[in-house]
């Protein structure tokens, strides 16, 4: 009665050490997932390498840098030896700088009406269709979202993103900062983006003794079976790699 | 203090102590002309013939190097087709401070709505991909006009057409410290200053103001008589010489440009 499904999701590899194994296989495409997390605690590096296994498929992925500059982006994650400044120069990663996107599309007002918001999502289509962008990233959506003056907008803005992206067969990952995981009742900055989105994946720090150690957890995932158990996180020049948590008794949480 | 001008001694004979307002007519029935250190102010009616009255005091360019006509309005190339047409001298600056914006600001706005309206193409978000930085408009048109008037030496001849872009993009109180600063520049330098604003653009306080800081305040009305209309010049201040307050009516003719008809009443 519960045996092996009989159908299962085409997956994104996110080539991420340890993450596929927990997503039983990867993110199932089309998925868009929301990556919330403390400042630190691993975020870009994830979504850079999520896009850079992309790059190595040979896959057009895009990188919206809404929270610093790409040019300082690239500086930083250049350091990693995953990471290929000839993968941006040939096209394979397209880094966009959102407030270049803003000016573009005249979006120079403090909040954004419904119809910058249209005009937005709009632009992030038309690169993606153009490009055919099969794994793409926001970084970070919360930096986007303080411009949408109400929830109902930030809902139909995500919701609609969502859905034309995974319309196109873009696997996304959209970073939502959030001060302290674990600590209130919703995963992202606004609440209302984790009830919409498909896949939420929550970074943070555990004090262990002294010592912030990473973790991520897989809170929620459509289309697929995942383990929903805390990983512990080590950034490494080779890039992120998960391993299981081990539990060390009382205090650990 | 005043900052002291050493005014060269050639100049001061040659320029003397009253310039041409553009009109010999207008010159003599004004004593001679516009005391040096003047700050001229019209205000009028659209199609009362003020935009051609301020290349018309700009052409007298006694020193074509030292003469700058800024429009805000106005490409270079309509209006040197004006001073071709009245065969006045071209060698005088000419600064299109509209044509500069609408290049720098419309231009990206009409850009930014054709993204919107009809998406990126492949070429334009190469372009995207490449660009790191935001390419701001910085340009502060209203200190761009205020140091291209303080720029000026000793008896320049200087025409804004006109302050309403000014007035229309920054708060009147950050203008007319502009106008102050201009004007001060002017006396100064014996220079001589027209500026233009349209009838009804800023607040009569704010107008009012900009009388105050005007040595001359000309008034230009265009008024409909059975099938033509009549244009007038009101003089409505002009300073230290009050017997000059006057209504001229004036016409257009091809070989002078504005030129007085008759002394219609004395005010």
């Amino acid at each position: 009665m519960f045996g092996t499904p009989q159908y299962t999701r085409d997956r994104c590899v996110t080539g991420i050490h340890g993450l596929d194994e927990i997503l039983r296989g990867g993110v199932p495409y089309g998925s868009t997932v929301l990556i919330g997390g403390t400042c630190g605690s691993g975020k870009t590096t994830m979504c850079i390498e999520f896009l850079v296994h992309g790059a190595q498929m040979g896959e057009a992925c895009a990188y919206f840098a809404a929270t610093e500059p790409s040019v300082k982006l690239l500086e930083n994650v250049r350091q990693y030896s995953f990471f290929d400044m000839e993968m941006v120069d040939k096209g394979l990663i397209n880094v966009f700088d959102m407030d270049v996107l803003y000016s573009w599309l005249g979006l120079t007002k403090a909040t954004f009406d419904r119809d910058d918001i249209d005009a937005l999502v709009k632009a992030i289509t038309d690169i993606v269709n153009t490009i055919g962008v099969t794994r793409l990233v926001i970084d970070s959506v919360t930096t986007l979202c303080y411009k949408v003056p109400n929830d109902q907008l930030i809902r139909d803005f995500l919701f609609t993103l969502g859905k034309t992206l995974a319309t196109q067969g873009c696997t996304s990952f959209l970073v939502a900062e959030i001060t302290s995981a674990g600590a209130k009742a919703h995963w992202s900055s606004f609440g209302v983006e984790e009830a919409i989105l498909d896949g939420i994946m929550v970074l943070g720090d555990i004090d262990r003794m002294g010592h912030l150690l990473r973790y991520i957890q897989v809170i929620k995932m459509r289309g697929t079976d995942h383990s929903r158990a805390k990983y512990a996180v080590e950034l490494t020049p080779m890039g992120v790699m998960l391993t299981p948590m081990l539990k060390w008794g009382v205090g650990s949480r | 203090m005043a900052r002291k001008i050493d005014f060269d001694p050639d100049d001061v004979e040659f320029f003397g102590d009253l310039g041409s307002i553009g009109s010999p007519k207008l010159d003599k029935m004004m004593n001679g002309g516009i005391p040096r250190g003047f700050t001229i102010l019209c205000i009028g009616e659209p199609g009362a013939g003020m935009d051609l009255f301020m290349k018309q005091f700009a052409s007298v360019a006694e020193d074509p190097e030292n003469t700058i006509l800024l429009s805000t309005a106005e490409s270079e190339n309509e209006i040197l087709q004006v001073y071709r047409r009245y065969k006045w001298p071209l060698d005088l600056m000419v600064r299109t401070l509209g044509e500069e914006f609408n290049e720098a600001v419309l231009e990206k706005e009409l850009e930014a709505s054709r993204f919107r309206l009809e998406g990126f193409s492949m070429e334009d978000i190469q372009r995207l991909a490449q660009t790191r930085f935001v390419e701001e408009n910085t340009t502060d048109y209203l200190i761009e006009m205020a140091n291209q008037v303080t720029q000026l030496g000793p008896f320049f001849r200087c025409a804004i057409d006109n302050l309403d872009f000014f007035f229309q993009r920054n708060e009147a109180a950050r203008v007319i410290s502009m106008l102050r600063v201009m004007q001060a520049h002017t006396q100064l330098n014996r220079g001589l200053l027209v500026l233009s604003v349209s009838s009804g653009t800023v607040a009569h306080s704010i107008e009012r103001e900009i009388s105050l800081i005007s040595d001359i305040v000309f008034e230009f009305e265009v008024k409909q008589l059975g099938n033509s209309f009549e244009t007038r010049m009101v003089i409505r201040k002009f300073r230290n010489s009050p017997e000059n307050l006057r209504v001229y009516t004036y016409r257009v003719t091809p070989e002078e440009g504005i030129t007085p008809e008759t002394v219609d009443r004395v005010i």
